[in-house]
């Protein structure tokens, strides 16, 4: 989590109503037989550390290549660092560290041969920081593109994000293909520069990652924002869980019947239990039997966002 | 123009470029060493007129003849056609199928400036072609015993440069235009084949021998430049087509989508 890693801004810092890194106005991009992106109206504050969730197709990606210029918005507007997405794309990418999904680099060149270029490209990169990069991510410079792991390209990909030391990252699934202990160096990166106040926009479909990394979220659905909030606040309306442990079995139909309860599973001797709202029917209701020991479990971020998927799905 | 790109992209390109300069300067060597041997024989044959226009309707028995035939009407156009169309469309729809060109877009350079500089790149490809032409001329006329003077060698060379230009440039619009790479590489080369062949069937029709004004082959070899020297007005349309179509690469992929 960051605050291990000693960052300096905490979540309750992460006001949206401060200075906006990204601001969106029904930013849109209609693809056509429902697909694209509809309507976003997003904020993200400098020094946040932002999680865009969603499937596949969701229009994370679009989001991002809007917001770089790459392609061009159907409708509403855009800007990042305080600039127009169309009139001041090229001063926006100059601050902007990106990373794109499905990283693809020069095939035919060394790891070594794209960094170079892509600094000559850009220009005014410190050699000494880009160095440091390739120590922390034990980057492989020396053998092709296309004899690389997805993991080392993907190495690559981070590295020529982070090297310009980019006011505002904008990361399209950055942790793919990267091994436990490089997701570790990526993770403490990350927190080294949200405690520079840099801002990092990041999204990703597996949720575990961003629940390590973010201060606020936005879940994106076919296209559209179902809700955007800090986890803590998305934990507070998530369903909470019990885990009940008994002397012997006991059935759950018993904890079905009850209104608050929305789903009971059995493992032997144990129930886990989730349910909305007061505790207490729960409670009453185990109490029927001889209790060994009852654990909370919190919920992890796959079930919030489960749980806004299957409300939109409804 | 970003030099980097260009130098990157001569980088990817140089090493089958330059392996197929030497192959030309060997096959015009070898070519130019079969003349003694067999043109005066094949220049005594009755070739039908449509064979002969698609063979630039010149004399086999003389070699200047021999090296048109050969050479600047068919090999030599198509080959430098064929480097400069798969080169331009490479560099443009095919790094874009490919994904690459989403990374170096996201970069902060006009994308104007990123195509320019990419067909900076191929343009210096397609000159190293028509100088391997021109080096391959000089070492097979001499092979050959001799007949074609260094300035009417060297006509043919730049007025093939010229041609590979208009060429490159034309898959340049159509892959920076469209970020297809098939559509690219397939417009292009079939524009040039036809080109070819309506500019050597066109003159045998009297009702569509205007046709041939519309085709770049007319403006590269019509005027038959190892005979009669540098086609100033050749060159200046090939050139002109040339800039427009780098001008409408430029501003299409400027002003479109990046493909997903």
């Amino acid at each position: 989590m960051f605050r291990d890693l000693g960052r300096a801004i905490p979540v309750e810092m992460a006001d949206v109503s401060g200075e906006s890194v990204i601001d969106t106005r029904g930013l849109s991009k209609d693809y056509g037989s429902g697909r694209g992106l509809f309507g976003l109206d997003l904020q993200v504050a400098r020094g946040e550390v932002f999680g865009f969730l969603g499937p596949n197709g969701a229009g994370k990606s679009t989001t991002m290549r809007l917001l770089l210029d790459l392609i061009r918005p159907t409708s509403g507007a855009a800007r990042v660092l305080e600039l127009d997405t169309r009139r001041d794309s090229v001063e926006i990418r100059r601050r902007v560290g990106f990373l794109p999904g499905d990283l693809a680099l020069y095939p035919k060149l060394t790891g070594r041969a794209v960094l170079d270029y892509l600094a000559r490209l850009r220009g005014g990169v410190n050699l000494r920081v880009r160095d440091s990069l390739i120590d922390r991510f034990e980057a492989d410079l020396d053998r092709p593109v296309r004899q690389l792991s997805t993991g080392n390209r993907q190495k690559l990909g981070l590295i020529q994000a982070f090297m310009h030391e980019p006011e505002l990252l904008i990361l399209d699934e950055p942790i793919a293909g990267l091994d436990p202990l490089v997701q570790r160096s990526f993770h403490a990166l990350l927190g080294e520069v949200s405690a520079q106040g840099r801002t990092v926009f990041l999204s990703s479909h597996t949720l575990s990652e961003v629940e390590r990394v973010t201060d606020r979220l936005a879940i994106l659905r076919e296209g559209r924002l179902v809700v955007v909030d800090s986890l803590e606040n998305l934990r507070k309306v998530a369903v909470q869980r019990l885990e009940i442990e008994f002397a012997e079995p006991v059935a759950g139909d018993e904890f079905r019947k009850i209104p608050v309860v929305k789903e009971v599973r059995a493992n032997g001797r144990i129930l886990t239990i989730g349910f909305e709202g007061s505790a207490d029917a729960v409670v009453k209701a185990a109490a029927g039997h001889e209790v060994r020991a009852i654990r909370p479990r919190e919920d992890d971020l796959e079930d919030i966002f489960l749980r806004y998927y299957g409300e939109v799905a409804e | 123009m970003s030099w980097p790109t260009t130098r990157i992209t001569l980088r990817l390109r140089l090493p089958g470029t330059l392996w197929t300069a030497v192959g030309l300067v060997a096959v015009l060597a070898v070519v130019g060493a079969l003349f003694p041997a067999v043109g005066h024989t094949i220049g005594k044959l009755n070739v039908p007129t449509s064979v002969a226009n698609l063979l630039g309707g010149a004399d086999y028995g003389t070699i200047t003849g021999w090296f048109r035939s050969e050479i600047a009407v068919i090999y030599g156009p198509l080959v430098i056609a064929a480097l400069a169309i798969t080169g331009a469309t490479a560099v443009t729809a095919g790094e874009e199928e490919d994904r690459i060109l989403a990374l170096v877009v996201a970069h902060p350079i006009r994308r104007s400036r990123l195509v320019a500089a990419k067909a900076a790149a191929i343009a210096l490809i397609v000159l190293i072609v028509a100088c391997a032409v021109w080096i391959g001329l000089i070492v097979g006329v001499a092979a050959g015993g001799g007949g074609i003077s260094l300035a009417h060698i060297t006509a043919l060379a730049v007025q093939l440069a010229m041609f590979g230009l208009a060429a490159g440039s034309l898959a340049l619009a159509i892959g920076a235009c469209t970020g297809n790479r098939s559509l690219a590489n397939g417009l292009a080369g079939g524009i040039v084949i036809l080109g070819w062949l309506v500019n050597s069937f066109a003159p045998l029709v009297g009702t569509i021998d205007w046709l041939k004004y519309l085709t770049l082959f007319y403006y590269y070899a019509d005027h038959d430049p190892l005979s009669r020297g540098v086609d100033v007005l050749g060159i200046a349309v090939l050139g002109v087509v040339a800039l427009a179509l780098t001008s409408v690469a430029l501003a299409g992929f400027e002003r479109r989508d990046l493909r997903a």
